[in-house]
């Protein structure tokens, strides 16, 4: 009898304790929010916005595709000097078109294409269960909190820290640490609306970065919808075509 | 040096700090609304730059090709003001397109006044399928992956190291290309065949005329490397072959390399006894590279160029002790003759800007330096490996303000006498260059 008591004891305890919701299997929720962030194969607009400390900012607008796990490519509409540009991703390969150029160039996903606070890496995101294992889950009360381990060496960032609210399945924020365990920067996902298609997610997304002290970024998601494309739309000879797609 | 440089920088900074306040007064920070169907897609689009640009070049008045070129004039600096349109578009219907690039420029020095106005591309573009691509007309090739230099880029026009991402005129052709995707270690691949005629008035630059030329491109995506094999023939130029690759290593590094064979190629040399010969011979070209970005994002790029038909250091002394003749010769009309054989053998590769064996190129810029955002300041040099001398051009670039670009250079040459830089016209030069794209 003494013996029950202990462990029922033992066992309340553990279930107050944070860490205990190993019961939750990461890896599927992890594909859920994957899965209510956007279709796997789809076409979307979006518009970054740069701002520096003193409130100027500096807005670019890009048609994306995405199919698969793996391929993505996002055409550059404005602001003039950028309109044309196209960077594409094949899993850890990524290219960039520049007009003038006139050929791609192969580029790195930590680079910044538009300067400020987000890398390539950024713009041409896959899906989260693709780059990441889902490491340890820790239930917060309203929310969950994910801890991804890049699954490879080529992964922009080494480690993640997500927190996933409950009721929507959709991440809140996350923090986006280096392999010396340095913050890069944080996300900060809101406004969660039906961007079209059936598709409900949030559809802005602010970063900072301790790295850029005062300046943020804030991305904006519209007309998200489900789409198919050939295989060879993600490849470097359609690079200058991608415009055809929309 | 250049006497202007303290002034120039100082109006650079001012145009910098005038914009910014301008530009702080007139935002707010209520932005972050979106309307996608603004940017709905329409049949006719274009766009383009206008350019303004200031250069002002310090002669290098002991040199062979100041005395070649400029040795009349009686001022030690030139100033020149140049203005440039550049108009890009398409119109597109369904799956086809026709594009176009256009350029028109106008300078002035203290010298003279110089205008012209090009289509460097304007072409069919029909897309039956995803996979097949047919275009017909005038367009720009960039083959290869060196950033530099291409020595597989048997269709491309020559590009200027110092500035190698600028448009170029491209060639009457017609092309058509095939691209598959596989998915698995070998991702995709593509293969391109292009025919180029040389005639009187179409494609005359590129070589011999009267002649119907092919080249292909074969291209493979393996794994984590772009490879290209690469293969030109026909009459107005020798037959070449190639092959070029890029490769990422990791996140923030990437090798390029490029090679070329041209079993039969064609020379101009300047013998002993001054005459021109044209002599064959077998040519192997290659260029290795990387480019690596650092923890504070830093980019660095390398390479390194061996040019097979490039001239040795002696056939060049060759040319610049004829110029040196002409200069020290008392009698006029034998100077004259001189000249001209000289000018001959200038205008037969002798003259065009790197054509010896061995380079080395190297640019350094750094991305928003200080959390300064949209400020790239950066440094290119060009070494000639072989006489040592070299050319050394620090930048600072703004594109903070939207569709402004500014762009301030100043150019440095150096080398010995015979040597490839030291016997350049000038001896430095600075640059300050605005564009505004529309």
């Amino acid at each position: 009898m003494k013996n029950t008591v202990l462990y029922l004891m033992i066992g309340c305890l553990l279930a107050a304790l944070p860490g205990q919701a190993l019961a939750v299997d990461g890896n599927a929720l992890l594909r859920q929010v994957d899965a209510n962030l956007q279709p796997e194969s789809y076409e979307m607009y979006r518009k970054l916005i740069n701002i520096e400390p003193d409130g100027r900012k500096k807005e670019f607008v890009f048609y994306t595709a995405k199919k698969g796990k793996d391929r993505m490519v996002a055409l550059f509409l404005s602001p003039a000097s950028e309109k044309g540009r196209v960077s594409l991703r094949i899993g850890d390969n990524m290219w960039l078109y520049i007009p003038n150029v006139g050929k791609p160039i192969r580029i790195t996903s930590l680079q910044s294409v538009v300067g400020g606070v987000f890398n390539n890496s950024d713009i041409l995101r896959l899906d989260f269960h693709v780059e990441y294992d889902v490491a340890a889950v820790i239930d917060q009360g309203d929310t969950w909190s994910l801890e991804l381990q890049a699954k490879t060496r080529a992964v922009a960032y080494d480690r993640l820290k997500m927190t996933v609210d409950k009721k929507t399945v959709q991440p809140l924020d996350i923090q986006c640490f280096a392999s010396s365990g340095m913050l890069i920067k944080t996300l900060h996902y809101s406004d969660i609306k039906d961007l079209g298609d059936g598709v409900v997610r949030p559809a802005k997304l602010i970063t900072d970065s301790p790295l850029h002290k005062g300046y943020r970024s804030v991305m904006i998601f519209a007309k998200i919808k489900k789409r198919e494309f050939d295989d060879e739309v993600f490849s470097l000879e359609f690079m200058p075509r991608v415009d055809e797609l929309r | 040096m250049i006497r202007n440089m303290p002034a120039i920088a100082l109006g650079f900074c001012m145009v910098l700090l005038a914009a910014g306040i301008s530009r702080a007064a007139e935002d707010d920070l209520d932005g972050f609304d979106f309307d996608p169907d603004a940017f709905e897609k329409k049949s006719l689009q274009w766009g383009g730059y206008v350019e303004g640009k200031f250069e002002q070049f310090s002669y290098n008045e002991d040199s062979a090709l100041y005395f070649l070129n400029v040795r009349n004039t009686e001022r030690s600096t030139l100033d020149r003001t140049t203005g440039t349109l550049q108009l890009v578009g398409s119109y597109s219907i369904k799956k086809s397109s026709f594009n176009w690039l256009l350029k028109a420029s106008a300078s002035q020095d203290q010298d003279q006044y110089d205008d012209w106005a090009n289509i460097y591309e304007a072409y069919l573009r029909l897309r039956p399928t995803d996979t097949v691509t047919v275009e017909a007309g005038k367009q720009s090739y960039k083959w290869g992956t060196g950033y530099a230099w291409n020595p597989v880029g048997f269709l491309n026009q020559r590009k200027d190291p110092n500035d190698p991402d600028e448009d170029m005129e491209g060639f009457v052709s017609l092309e058509t290309s095939w691209v598959r995707s596989v998915g698995s270690t070998l991702e995709s691949m593509a293969a391109s065949v292009s025919i180029l005629p040389v005639w009187d008035g179409v494609n005359d630059d590129f070589g011999r005329k009267d002649n119907i030329n092919l080249a292909a491109k074969l291209y493979f995506l393996v794994k984590n490397t772009d490879i290209d094999f690469l293969y030109f023939t026909g009459d107005s130029r020798s037959s070449r072959y190639g092959i070029d690759f890029a490769s990422n290593l990791a996140t923030n590094f990437a090798i390029h390399g490029e090679f070329s064979w041209i079993p039969h190629a064609d020379r101009v040399v300047l013998e002993q006894n001054g005459e021109l010969r044209v002599e064959e011979s077998s040519s192997a070209s290659f260029l290795l590279g990387m480019r690596y970005l650092s923890e504070q994002n830093i980019t660095t790029i390398l390479e390194y160029y061996h040019n097979g038909s490039g001239y040795s250091e002696e056939e060049m002394s060759r040319y610049y002790h004829l110029v040196n003749e002409a200069q020290g010769e008392s009698d006029p009309t034998v100077a004259t003759l001189l000249l001209e054989k000289a000018q001959t053998v200038s205008q037969n590769g002798y003259g065009a800007f790197q054509n010896r064996k061995n380079y080395g190129y190297a640019r350094i810029t750094w991305k928003e330096p200080y959390d300064i955002v949209y400020f790239t300041p950066g440094i290119t040099g060009i070494i000639n490996l072989d006489d040592n001398s070299w050319t050394l051009t620090p930048e600072l670039l703004y594109t903070g303000f939207t569709n402004w670009e500014l762009r301030l250079r100043y150019s440095l040459l150096n080398g010995a006498d015979n040597s490839e830089y030291g016997e350049k016209t000038n001896t430095d030069k600075i640059e300050l260059r605005i564009r505004y794209f529309f």
